[in-house]
């Protein structure tokens, strides 16, 4: 009965929903405290690829490898941040933008590591080691009336969907709070928040540090999902395309960044005539949302109007907090 | 003493904006900083908040050297300022702009804001309920939910100031509070800036409004030209000849002109 149910190329489709939606909210947290980063690509690529190596080459279990790729992600995050902090708006996306050029350069010519412009394949399957280890202790997704491969996508969209719903809450949480309040003073004055004792510097260099690692986790979440890649994956294109899921949905809210990866993945998929302009209609989307709602689809005030909603009938409910 | 000027000099480029300036601040005191403009009060406001780095000359509050320090770590110290341009967070809700202002005194960081552990919450709560009672100080309490940028222009300077209180300063700076406000407003202001005064808090002001000045002040600075030219209490100041030569001219400078 659910084996009927469950199509592997939907759950395809939906796990890379999920993974766009993480690149999204890499975009949305370096925004967050007013820095635009085009590095998300090159950052992306520095996941991916740490992953691949020690999986294929060293026998690493995949949790290590996926810590480990977002964790020199990171490190690539403060590395690049750091001197950024002199730059601003244009001059910043341009300076990232260099960054994710020079590590795909990198990938390029480093043949005897990376094989070059061939990329790696046969990286171990999220899903298919997942399957191994649960065969080991005697489970066979049967029981559940699903084929190996129908589980393997499944267990694949299940986890990458838990992964996604943490870091929304991550993140939604974090920009209510002291932390977020120091992002979005110091995206809207800077001068103003470090009078206000705001650390400008540190706050600067975390939130490009967590869009770093958050990029670096979605690169090396795609390589056990796809199982190859190549720099062809991490280009400048990718970049763009990133930076347009959240301008796009709206770079102001967690939101934002759920609805344009959404919105944007799936719109290749179900026209399928309009799949090889893609990049055509991101840039007209591009020019459009910058002239009539550069805040994106979804704005702050729509969260708002929609919390004063939610407030009320709650209202109606209990008295006081 | 609260905050000690010493021999400060500040040069861009080939021009002087101050030289050699040296005032102290008591406790308690309302000190006003007046001038024609361009005498450089405004670069004093940024250099004692490390905004600028004096060419010459130190800095100490409380006997401690404070010149070289970043802006958030003199914040920190306890020195907050307003800026003659307000300038609040637009994008954000009254309360938040207020809250903001206790950065400094709070500690939460990315962990404890995310699983929202007792202590984050104790702290968000705090600083929430002290932002309520600044903003009823400041009279702005029924507008906590609306958008800085949307407030009238009085208000915005009024929420600048209860911002700047979140953050217990020991020593306030005011840049022109009093600009572009009407009459009543200003009335407002003056026990407004009193009322701060008796909260315990020092007070340095800026200010163009002479009644203003007069009124609220304790003692007066008046720069001209980026020199100290007078210093004692609003009678004396006001019937300085110097002080009055700076704001009105000479018959001398009438004849070149």
């Amino acid at each position: 009965m659910l084996g009927e149910l469950i199509n592997p190329y939907y759950l395809q489709v939906a796990s890379f929903i999920l993974i766009n939606i993480i690149l999204g909210l890499s975009i949305y947290v370096t925004l967050a405290s007013g820095q635009l980063s085009l590095g998300s690509a090159g950052f992306m690529a520095v996941g991916a690829y740490t992953t691949a190596l020690l999986t294929t080459n060293f026998e690493v279990p995949l949790l290590v490898g996926i810590l480990a790729g977002v964790m020199l992600a990171g490190i690539f995050g403060i590395i690049v941040g750091i001197p950024s902090l002199r730059l601003r708006g244009v001059f910043l996306a341009i300076a990232t933008l260099g960054f994710g050029e020079i590590v795909r350069v990198f990938i390029v010519n480093t043949e005897s590591l990376t094989k070059g412009a061939i990329g790696i394949s046969g990286i171990p399957q999220l899903g298919r080691e997942i399957l191994d280890k649960l065969e080991v202790i005697g489970f066979d997704p049967e029981i559940l009336g699903l084929k190996a491969n129908q589980f393997t996508f499944l267990i694949v969209f299940i986890l990458l969907l838990i992964i996604v719903i943490v870091l929304v809450c991550f993140f939604s949480r974090q920009k209510n709070s002291r932390v977020g309040r120091a992002f979005s003073a110091i995206n809207m004055d800077e001068q103003a928040a470090a009078s206000m004792g705001i650390n400008v510097t540190y706050y600067k260099v975390l939130s490009f540090t967590q869009g770093a690692m958050l990029a670096g986790l979605a690169g090396a979440l795609y390589a056990h999902v796809l199982s190859y890649i190549s720099p062809a994956d991490f280009t400048y294109h990718k970049a763009v395309e990133i930076l347009t899921f959240s301008v796009f949905g709206g770079s102001e809210v967690v939101g934002g960044a759920i609805f344009g990866a959404t919105f944007l993945t799936l719109l290749p998929e179900t026209l399928r005539a309009i799949s090889e302009y893609r990049y055509m209609i991101y840039g007209i989307l591009l020019v459009v949302m910058m002239a009539y709602r550069p805040q994106g689809v979804i704005d702050e005030q729509m969260m708002r109007w929609f919390k004063r909603r939610k407030g009320r009938r709650q209202q109606h409910g209990t008295e006081n907090k | 003493m609260v905050l000690k000027i010493n021999n400060i000099s500040k040069q861009f480029g080939g021009i002087t904006a101050l030289s050699n300036v040296s005032f102290s601040i008591t406790e308690g005191e309302i000190l006003g900083l007046i001038g024609p403009n361009g005498a450089g009060k405004t670069t004093m406001f940024n250099m004692i908040t490390s905004v600028l780095a004096p060419t010459s000359g130190d800095i100490s509050f409380y006997d401690e050297q404070i010149s070289g320090l970043k802006s958030h770590q003199i914040t920190t110290k306890g020195i907050c300022r307003t800026f003659q341009n307000i300038r609040l967070f637009p994008e954000m809700t009254v309360i938040e702009n207020v809250m903001t202002g206790s950065h400094c005194r709070t500690k939460s960081g990315v962990w404890k804001s995310v699983f929202r552990t007792k202590s984050q919450k104790q702290e968000e709560k705090e600083i929430y309920d002290k932002a309520k009672q600044l903003l009823e100080t400041v009279n702005l309490l029924k507008e906590r939910e609306t958008l800085g940028k949307n407030l009238a222009y009085g208000q915005q300077r009024r929420l600048e100031i209860a911002r700047a209180l979140a953050s217990e300063p020991k020593l306030l700076l005011l840049d022109e509070p009093a600009a572009g406000m009407n009459e009543q407003e200003t009335v407002e202001l003056h026990r407004l800036i009193t009322k701060i005064r008796d909260m315990g808090i020092t007070i340095l002001l800026i200010e163009h409004d002479m009644p203003l000045v007069m009124k609220t002040c304790d003692r007066i600075v008046v720069l001209n030209f980026g020199k100290k030219i007078a210093e004692g209490e609003p009678k004396a100041i006001q019937s300085n000849p110097e002080v009055i030569k700076a704001y009105l001219g000479t018959e001398g400078d009438d004849d070149i002109a």
